[in-house]
């Protein structure tokens, strides 16, 4: 990577914020915020998984793909914004570093791709789900979404997991 | 035999030595117990909040439970058996840690409250009503979800304490 005058300079801004410098001097701080992402991370992953099974052709506790959405997108959405703020506050605690991680760069680009997966099923199988809503085996195209949405999330736990490991993150 | 000297006993096997000795092993292990996690999670959320009568109250309890319930031991022994394998790896990392011994009560806890809550709701003439201790179904649902809360977050405090 190349040095990026303007992004680092931000990057030390963050670090040196009053919010930053908090959450390193506090001892419980960081595995607070640490113990939040990862249970909003298990309730967004936990939710997800629940609609590609039936994606895949996998019956859930309803007959209906669409209500079963319907019953899951709160809390995966409501979990993933958590995830977004504890996240958040984990990055600018160590911002200079975070920055520099490549397991966090690609787990940021995964999560990406994920929300484009999903942006493209919504747009494509989801615009005719009328047509398959309660019907099991489900269409190719909803099989290939589920199985993108699960494969994506399961690597994005895994490169959340390797940031930790990956650098020497004090 | 202290719990010290059983720990350091298993720190010095082969099995542990190897499973420390290959860098990638411990958080990939530690990945799969997020996994597992996450499955406990998801079947907790709807077993539970069903049970609160909260979500998907035009389905019956036992529909649901009948699906989640089985996913829900699935993940419960992926993660018995990564943590087992964590545990084996690094034993000084948890024998002697209050914290992951205050987890494994809680996990007990949780499992006793799903084994005495979920059964019984599987049987074919059970009616939530009629249940035994029916009061207690909806206050027990919010509690099990606050005790996998809860374990979440000792997990997390395993490595931050001694």
């Amino acid at each position: 990577m190349e040095p990026d005058a303007p992004t680092n300079a931000l990057m030390q801004m963050l670090y040196d914020s009053g919010v930053a410098s908090a959450i390193r001097e506090s001892g419980s701080l960081f595995p607070m915020l640490e113990s939040l992402h990862v249970l909003m991370i298990a309730v967004v992953v936990g939710t997800i998984a629940i609609v590609d099974l039936r994606l895949l052709g996998i019956a859930s506790h309803r007959r209906g793909a669409r209500q079963l959405t319907l019953d899951m997108l709160p809390f995966t959405w409501g979990a993933f914004v958590l995830a977004l703020v504890s996240g958040s506050l984990l990055f600018v605690s160590n911002a200079t570093k975070y920055f520099d991680s490549m397991p966090f760069r690609f787990k940021l680009l995964t999560i990406l791709i994920a929300g484009i997966n999903m942006a493209i099923f919504h747009v494509t199988a989801y615009r005719k789900i009328g047509e398959w809503d309660d019907r099991l085996p489900t269409p190719p195209a909803a099989r290939i979404a589920g199985f993108t949405s699960l494969t994506l999330w399961i690597v994005i736990v895994f490169l959340g997991r390797w940031i930790g490991y990956a650098a020497p993150l004090v | 035999m202290t719990i010290d000297q059983f720990s350091r006993t298993i720190y010095e096997s082969a099995i542990s030595t190897g499973i420390r000795d290959v860098s990638w092993i411990i958080p990939a292990v530690q990945s799969i117990h997020i996994l597992g996690v996450a499955g406990v999670i998801g079947a907790a959320i709807v077993m539970d909040l069903r049970l609160a009568g909260v979500l998907a109250t035009d389905e019956t309890p036992q529909a649901v439970v009948r699906r989640h319930l089985p996913w829900m031991w699935s993940a419960l022994a992926l993660l018995l058996s990564t943590g087992f394998l964590l545990g084996l790896g690094e034993p000084d990392r948890v024998l002697g840690n209050m914290v992951f011994w205050i987890k494994m009560g809680l996990v007990v806890s949780a499992f006793i409250l799903t084994v005495l809550f979920r059964y019984p709701i599987l049987h074919p003439d059970y009616r939530i009503e009629h249940a035994r201790m029916a009061m207690l179904v909806k206050p027990m649902a919010w509690g099990s979800l606050a005790i996998w809360a809860a374990v979440i977050f000792c997990g997390r405090w395993i490595a931050y304490t001694q």
